[in-house]
C-alpha cells in the first residue's frame, strides 16, 4: 500500500482552473520531485496536501486512511484538519521562520504546544520539555547548525535559516515532508548546503515531495518525477527516465530551456 | 506664589492623567475589537465598522465631546452624563478608532507566511495569534502607539469645553487674575509627562530590538 | 416617543446587518425606509423642555440650585479659601436659601451657557450676564437688576487719541466671542478678534497683540488701572448702556420666583448692602 495516494484532485480559483485531475501515489521512503514552469500548479498542489488550500474535487489518502474527500464535508472539519496536517510537513520557499524565537525555539515551539495536549503533560512537564529540547538540539546538529541554536533568524544566513526550517518541519515527525522550491529564495552560493541536507534526508529514506527548479538535483535525489504544465500532470515516471529521456514533447521543451542551467 | 500655582496646576494634572489612563485602559481593548471588525470577512459588518471609524476619525474630537455631553439632553431630554464620564466616553470611542487602525496595520503587516507556518505545524488559530503573531504586531505598533499616547496627553486639554477642570483650565483661570505665566507654565507639566512616555517607549522599543 | 422610534429603527437596522452577517450573505439592510422617516421628523422638531413640569419643583426635589458662572470679579470670584464670593455669588446664595435648597457653583465655558441650561447641566446663568437677543431668545430672562455698559479699554498712553466713537476706526480690537461688546463692534463695523473670555481679551491688549478691547464697564472698573494687574490700561469710550439679568430655562417658573425674591430683597435693603460690599452699588437698578 502506498503511503500517499492522491486521487483526481481539482482546484479552481474563481474561473481559473489551477489543478485538473491530479492523481499520483508515493511509496514509503521514496522521494518525489515535481518540476514545471512557474504557474503550472506545483505550489498549489503542495498547499492542497498541507490543507492550506481546499481542493474542489478529489481525495487524499495517507496509509489508506481518507484524510480528505471533496464529497464528504465530515473530512473538512477545522478541528480534524489540524490533526491531519501533522501527517505532512512543509518547508516554504521563504522559510517563514518565527523572527522572535531562536533557532532552537523555532524547532521546539510546535512540539511543546502539542505536548500540552497530552494527558500526562502536567505531571511530567519538565521531563517532556527537556526531551523536546534535546530532540530539537539533535535535529539542528543533523542540519549542521549545532552552534547556531541560540541565534535569532535575522542573525542567520538564508541557507542556515532554511535548514532551521527543515529541522522545524522534521520535529513533528511527519509521514511526508514537502519542500516548496526550498532554494529559490537563496543566493546561488547558499543553495548547496540546503540541497546537501535534503540529499542526506533522502539517503535516510525520508518520504519527501520536492517542488524544485534544480533538474540535476531532482534527477539524482528523487526516485520519481512529475512534470506539470498548466495544472495537469503531463508526464510522470522514474526520475532518470523523465529527465533524461522524456516521452512527451512538452517535457522535452521545458527541459531544454533548463539544459544550460 | 510659584508653589501655590504649581499645586493648583498639579490638581489639574491629576484630572488630565486620570483621563489619560482611563482612556488607555478602555480604548486599547476596544480598539483591538474594532480592528477585528474592520478586517472581518463579513462584508456588512466590515462596512458598518469602517463607516464608524471614518466618522469618528473624520470629525473633530472637540465636536464629539460636545455631542456626547450635550447631545442626550438636547436631542432626547435625557439626563446628562457626569462631565468627567462624558469626557472619558468620548475619548475612549475616539482613541479606540485610531488604535484600531494602528492594530489593523500591525496585524496586516505580519506576513501571511507566519500564519501558514503555524498552521502547517498543527497550531490552532489561537496559538498562532498568541505565540506567533502577537509579539510581531506589538513590535510593529510600538512606534505609532508612542505617537498616539503623546497626542492623547495633549488632547485631554479639549475637555475644558465641558468644564472638566484639567490643567489648561487651571492655568487659564489665572488669566482672570491678571497672571498670564501659569498658562504657559502648564507646558512644563506636559513636557514632563511626555518625556516620561518617550523614555518608556524608547526602552520598550529597545527591548523588542532583539528580533527583526 | 419619537426618540424611541429612532432607537428602535436603529436597532432594527443593526439587527438586520448582523443577521446578514451570520448568514454570510451580503443583503442590503431593508430597514432603510422605516428608519429615515421618524429620524427627519425628530431632527426638525424642537427639543421640548420640561416646561410642562415645574422647574421650581425640579430644583426643590433635587435639593440643589446649580449656578452656571465664570470667574468674573466683582460678580463672581474666589476668596482665599477657594469659596465663591462676589455680588452675584452672594445673591445667588441668598436666592437658593429662599428656595430652601443648597447652592452649587459651576464654572462653565461661557460659549456653551445656553446648552448647559437647556440640557440641565446647570439651572441658572447668573454671572453679570448682559441681556442680549441671544439670551432672551434662548432662555427665560429675569427683570434687569443691574446696569452696565461696554467700554473701550486701551493702553493709558494712547487714551487721549481715542475719546470718541469716530476715532476708533482703524484700531484692531479683541472682544469676548458672542458678548455684548462684540455686538457693539459689529454695529460700528470695526474689526476684531474673538476671544473665549473677557480676561483673554484684556490679555490681548496687555501683550500688544490687539490695540484695544471692549469689555463690561463693571469688569473694567474692577480689573484695570492703578492697583490692579493691568495698571497700564485704562478705559475711554462707553459704547452703549445695557442691563444685567439672570437666565433660567425657557418657560421656567423659577424666573417668577427670582423676580419676587429680588423685589423682597431690595425692599429689605439686602441688595444694596451686598452691592456696597463689592463696590457695585452705583449700578444697581431701583425696584
Amino acid at each position: 500500500m502506498p503511503i500517499l495516494d492522491v486521487q483526481h484532485i481539482e482546484k479552481h480559483f474563481g474561473d481559473t482552473r489551477v489543478l485538473e485531475d491530479i492523481s499520483f501515489s508515493l511509496e514509503q521512503g521514496q522521494a518525489m520531485a515535481i518540476i514545471g514552469s512557474s504557474g503550472s500548479g506545483k505550489t498549489t498542489l503542495l498547499r492542497c496536501l498541507n490543507f492550506l488550500e481546499t481542493p474542489n474535487q478529489g481525495k487524499i489518502l495517507v496509509n489508506g486512511e481518507t484524510l480528505f474527500d471533496a464529497d464528504d464535508p465530515a473530512t473538512q472539519r477545522e478541528a480534524e484538519v489540524r490533526k491531519k496536517r501533522l501527517h505532512f510537513g512543509l518547508v516554504f520557499q521563504s522559510f517563514n521562520l518565527f523572527p522572535q524565537y531562536t533557532a532552537l525555539e523555532n524547532v521546539t515551539l510546535a512540539p511543546q504546544l502539542l505536548a500540552q495536549e497530552q494527558p500526562d503533560f502536567k505531571a511530567r512537564r519538565r521531563e517532556i520539555l527537556e526531551e523536546i529540547s534535546s530532540q530539537g538540539q539533535a535535529l539542528l546538529e543533523r542540519m549542521g547548525l549545532a552552534d547556531r541554536s541560540g541565534h535569532y533568524p535575522h542573525q542567520l544566513s538564508g541557507g542556515q535559516q532554511q535548514r532551521v526550517a527543515i529541522a522545524r518541519a522534521l520535529a513533528l515527525k511527519p509521514d511526508i515532508l514537502c519542500f516548496d522550491e526550498p532554494t529559490s529564495a537563496l543566493d546561488p552560493e547558499l543553495t548547496g548546503e540546503v540541497l546537501k541536507v535534503i540529499r542526506s534526508l533522502a539517503e535516510q529514506k525520508t518520504t519527501m515531495i520536492i517542488v524544485t527548479h534544480e533538474m540535476a538535483f531532482a534527477r539524482d535525489v528523487a526516485d520519481q518525477v512529475i512534470f506539470m504544465d498548466s495544472g495537469i500532470i503531463v508526464e510522470q515516471g522514474e526520475a532518470r527516465q523523465v529527465i533524461e529521456h522524456p516521452r512527451e514533447e512538452r517535457t522535452r521543451q521545458f527541459l531544454s530551456r533548463y539544459a544550460g542551467s | 506664589m510659584l508653589l501655590s500655582v504649581s499645586l493648583t496646576l498639579l490638581e489639574g494634572l491629576v484630572v488630565t492623567l486620570q483621563l489619560f489612563a482611563l482612556t488607555l485602559l478602555f480604548a486599547l481593548p476596544l480598539g483591538l475589537i474594532i480592528s477585528f471588525g474592520s478586517m472581518s470577512r463579513c462584508t456588512p459588518l466590515r462596512a458598518v465598522v469602517r463607516t464608524i471609524v471614518w466618522v469618528i476619525r473624520g470629525t473633530p474630537l472637540m465636536l464629539q465631546i460636545l455631542v456626547v455631553f450635550y447631545g442626550p439632553g438636547l436631542m432626547f431630554d435625557l439626563p446628562l452624563l457626569p462631565r468627567f464620564t462624558a469626557a472619558v466616553v468620548t475619548f475612549v470611542i475616539n482613541y479606540a478608532c485610531y488604535f484600531s487602525e494602528i492594530f489593523r496595520g500591525g496585524i496586516q503587516g505580519v506576513p501571511l507566511g507566519q500564519q501558514e507556518a503555524g498552521l502547517v505545524l498543527g497550531m490552532t488559530k489561537r496559538q498562532i495569534f498568541f505565540k506567533v503573531t502577537l509579539l510581531q504586531v506589538i513590535k510593529r505598533i510600538v512606534p505609532p502607539m508612542g505617537n498616539e499616547f503623546i497626542t492623547l496627553v495633549k488632547d485631554t486639554a479639549l475637555v475644558r469645553t465641558i468644564s472638566v477642570y484639567e490643567i489648561i483650565w487651571m492655568g487659564e483661570s489665572y488669566i482672570k487674575k491678571g497672571m498670564i505665566w501659569p498658562l504657559f507654565y502648564t507646558a512644563v507639566f506636559y513636557l514632563v509627562v511626555n518625556g516620561i512616555l518617550t523614555l518608556l517607549f524608547g526602552w520598550f522599543e529597545k527591548k523588542l530590538d532583539y528580533f527583526k | 416617543m419619537k426618540k424611541r422610534l429612532i432607537s428602535m429603527a436603529l436597532a432594527v437596522a443593526l439587527g438586520l446587518s448582523l443577521t446578514a452577517c451570520s448568514s454570510g450573505t451580503a443583503t442590503q439592510p431593508d430597514g432603510g425606509e422605516e428608519s429615515t422617516a421618524p429620524q427627519t421628523q425628530a431632527s426638525t422638531a424642537p427639543a421640548d423642555s420640561d416646561a410642562a413640569e415645574s422647574d421650581l419643583q425640579y430644583v426643590k426635589d433635587k435639593g440643589t440650585l446649580v449656578v452656571g458662572m465664570t470667574d468674573f470679579a466683582p460678580m463672581d470670584y474666589k476668596d482665599e479659601n477657594g469659596g465663591w464670593i462676589g455680588f452675584d455669588a452672594d445673591m445667588a446664595k441668598a436666592f437658593a436659601e429662599s428656595l430652601g435648597v443648597e447652592v452649587e457653583f459651576l464654572e462653565i465655558n461661557w460659549d456653551n451657557k445656553l446648552m448647559e441650561l437647556d440640557t440641565k447641566g446647570i439651572d441658572v446663568i447668573w454671572n453679570g450676564m448682559t441681556i442680549t437677543d441671544e439670551v432672551t431668545e434662548g432662555a427665560s430672562v429675569s427683570e434687569p437688576y443691574c446696569k452696565n455698559g461696554q467700554v473701550v479699554v486701551l493702553p493709558a498712553d494712547k487714551a487721549e487719541d481715542y475719546q470718541t466713537v469716530e476715532s476708533l476706526s482703524g484700531l484692531n480690537f479683541a472682544v469676548e466671542n458672542g458678548s455684548a461688546g462684540a455686538e457693539q463692534l459689529d454695529l460700528l463695523d470695526l474689526t476684531y478678534v474673538a476671544k473665549t473670555t473677557q480676561a483673554d481679551a484684556l490679555m490681548e491688549v496687555a501683550s500688544g497683540a490687539s490695540d484695544a478691547c471692549v469689555i463690561d464697564l463693571l469688569m473694567a472698573g474692577a480689573m484695570i488701572g492703578e492697583g490692579t494687574s493691568y495698571p497700564e490700561l485704562t478705559y475711554t469710550v462707553q459704547l452703549n448702556s445695557e442691563d444685567y439679568g439672570v437666565a433660567f430655562r425657557q418657560g421656567s417658573d423659577l424666573t417668577e420666583a427670582f423676580n419676587s425674591f429680588w423685589k423682597d430683597a431690595y425692599d429689605a435693603g439686602t441688595v444694596m448692602e451686598v452691592a456696597t460690599t463689592y463696590g457695585v452699588q452705583e449700578s444697581i437698578i431701583e425696584k
